[in-house]
């Protein structure tokens, strides 16, 4: 056996991640530890921790929390409720099943900017069709953008909409996959539709319902895009998520410096999310593991 | 007593028919095998009678109630599938128990006939198992019992035993038919394979492509095939098959002339061309016995018994002899044939003569 061969293939590999992954998140770290000014240029200086004492202390940057972590958790929920209904629907075969797989996952394929610039005409607050449509019910002019609540709600409702389709295609692809015979076996045993889902559906699907989720909420916390088009962060900052904070920070201020601890900070909160969600979900399935 | 009454009932997907209109009456606790090569449409059939697949045409009754339209949770059958069909994330326990706790059973009584179950399947030591820790035939044994504690009107079995090892599936071929005695309840049960028929069934249904070759008790399927697909179907080794000629109570094949037995002679003495069918282990010694002369090609012994293969003219045979027969290999050999247990078919209908 040569054992020189192995080097071969370890080093390549382990020197393209050390390039392109490790190296800029070390240098990005130690970036976070000095002030960076590109306009105007002024010389590194190190500071320690004062980027992230000063973020800590900016109650900007605790709004952003507040802002992301709303958005995300109530759309994930309402992606995950609606895409598993949309799924169960598909997978029984409602009419016109087939005209619905291809339409409901239109969205996804969607960029965000567009998605965001046709929601944006859409709840114009004079022009729009969602203005048009409350105004039936007496509700004129509702300032859909404008108002910190309702422009939320909007971002929820688009974050929904985009993303639905994806959980929606996972979960059909994971009830497909469940085993015919053991429904068929419910249903002579003269198990209710409902009792179906409830005892055996739902915690089949458990495991991969808890990693939808997990991708769903990790992909949440990095909404920008949409915000970004939609209200800007505004009215004032009250929209203004982590992502767009950092943004903002980088390339409007060209504050590296804030920017880097901002971005590792966002890290160290999607973790936390992260962890107490999947401890969360661990207890779930374990009471349900098979 | 007629419990289970199959009234021309057809399954057609799209325009191919898998079963052609069909009848079938089923007794009170009856042990009935429908059994038949794959693809012939004994499953369907008994997923029509569960209630998971449609009828096309036709009615089912049971005790004598037309349950055609009834979904399947409403005509009190229980099913035990090829696959077990167990609820992976449920212990054994609540795998056997949960339909009854679904239907709302008091807390004790489900323990009760739980424990009684597993008692009776052998599995008290495993009742807080999950289906995964468990093996084949264990498995298995979750699903008969489940089946077991809903105390329903009729057993469906969908080839429970076809995934379970050699071994195994002789103990539970015994089991499942002891069991079935014991509470006396009717069962259907669909196989494809021969021995498992023969040894469980009551009555055994010989299905092809949808139509019923015959209905008969194993032995009478042994002894009286009602054709040619039956005979061949029925008995391991399988009935051998000459194309013959019968005449002046003579049967000939090839060169050779065999007498007929008397009984045969006077029946079909002169009908002329016939399929003769005549079982490995009828080449034996007899009143009747004719002798046969064929070149022995392979000699398998098998201790108990030997099989001789070979060919008569171009025709392949396959004779069970003595251990201690003389025979060689590449050379003739001359068998007796118990023309007593020898079998008759018209060429071209294939029906028994």
């Amino acid at each position: 056996m040569n054992d020189r061969v192995k080097h071969l293939f370890i080093w390549p590999a382990f020197l393209l991640v050390l390039v392109i992954t490790l190296f800029p998140l070390i240098y990005a770290l130690t970036v976070s530890f000095q002030t960076i000014r590109i306009v105007p240029p002024t010389p590194p200086r190190f500071v320690g921790f004062d980027n992230y004492g000063d973020i800590l202390a900016n109650a900007r940057f605790w709004g952003a929390i507040g802002t992301t972590a709303t958005i995300v958790v109530i759309s994930v929920v309402l992606q995950y409720v609606i895409g598993l209904s949309v799924a169960l629907a598909l997978h029984h075969n409602v009419p016109g099943a087939s005209l619905f797989r291809v339409t409901f996952l239109l969205p996804m394929f969607l960029a965000p900017v567009c998605v965001a610039l046709i929601a944006k005409m859409i709840f114009h607050p004079v022009l729009g069709p969602a203005n048009e449509f409350f105004t039936l019910f007496g509700l004129e002019n509702l300032p859909f953008l404008t108002d910190p609540n309702f422009a939320i709600a909007v971002l929820i409702t688009i974050e929904t909409w985009q993303w639905t389709p994806f959980v929606v295609l996972l979960m059909l692809a994971g009830l497909q996959g469940l085993p015919a015979e053991v429904f068929e076996a419910a249903r002579v045993d003269n198990i209710s539709a409902w009792r179906r889902f409830r005892d055996i559906t739902f915690p089949m699907l458990l495991p991969l319902s808890a990693a939808v989720i997990f991708i769903r909420l990790i992909e949440g916390f990095k909404i920008i895009d949409t915000v970004f088009v939609l209200t800007g962060g505004g009215p004032g900052t009250s929209t203004e998520t982590l992502t767009l904070f950092a943004y903002n920070e980088g390339f409007k201020k060209f504050n590296i410096g804030m920017t880097s601890a901002l971005s590792f900070l966002f890290l160290i909160v999607v973790i936390v999310f992260g962890t107490l969600y999947l401890a969360g979900a661990r207890k779930l399935t374990q009471r349900y593991e098979q | 007593m007629e419990h289970i009454e199959f009234r021309k009932i057809s399954k057609s997907y799209g325009a191919v028919e898998v079963v052609p209109p069909l009848d079938l009456s089923i007794e009170q606790g009856e042990f009935i095998v429908l059994v038949g090569p794959s693809g012939c449409g004994k499953t369907t059939t008994l997923r029509m009678l569960a209630g998971l697949e449609e009828t096309t045409s036709g009615d089912i009754f049971i005790d004598g109630e037309n349950i055609t339209d009834k979904r399947p949770g409403d005509r009190n059958c229980a099913m035990v599938f090829q696959n077990y069909a167990l609820y992976p994330h449920m212990s054994v326990r609540d795998n056997i128990g949960y339909a009854m706790k679904v239907h709302g059973a008091a807390k004790a009584d489900i323990d009760a006939r739980v424990e009684e179950a597993a008692g009776l399947l052998g599995l008290s030591e495993y009742l807080d198992r999950k289906p995964r820790n468990l093996s084949g035939g264990q498995r298995q044994r979750v699903a008969i019992g489940r089946a077991l504690v809903r105390q329903p009107q009729v057993f469906l079995f969908d080839e429970p035993l076809s995934n379970l090892d050699a071994k195994l599936r002789v103990e539970m071929r015994s089991e499942i038919k002891l069991l079935q005695r014991r509470l006396g309840t009717t069962a259907v049960y669909v196989t494809h394979d021969q021995v498992e028929a023969m040894t469980m069934a009551d009555r055994v249904v010989v299905m092809r492509s949808g139509v019923i070759e015959q209905v008969d008790a194993p032995i009478t399927l042994y002894e009286r095939p009602a054709n040619k697909f039956v005979a061949s179907f029925i008995g391991s080794p399988s009935m051998n098959f000459f194309d013959a000629r019968i005449e002046n109570d003579q049967l000939l094949l090839g060169h050779q002339r065999l007498q007929l037995a008397a009984q045969e002679a006077e029946r079909i003495g002169d009908f002329g061309r016939v399929i003769f069918g005549i079982r490995p282990e009828h080449c034996r010694d007899s009143e009747a016995a004719a002798q046969l002369t064929f070149g022995v090609e392979v000699i398998e012994p098998l201790g108990s018994n030997t099989l001789l293969l070979g060919t008569v003219g171009d025709q392949k045979i396959m004779a069970q002899v003595d251990p201690r027969f003389a025979a060689q290999a590449d050379a003739p050999s001359t068998i007796p044939i118990d023309m007593s247990a020898a079998h008759f078919f018209d060429p071209i209908t294939e029906v028994r003569l």
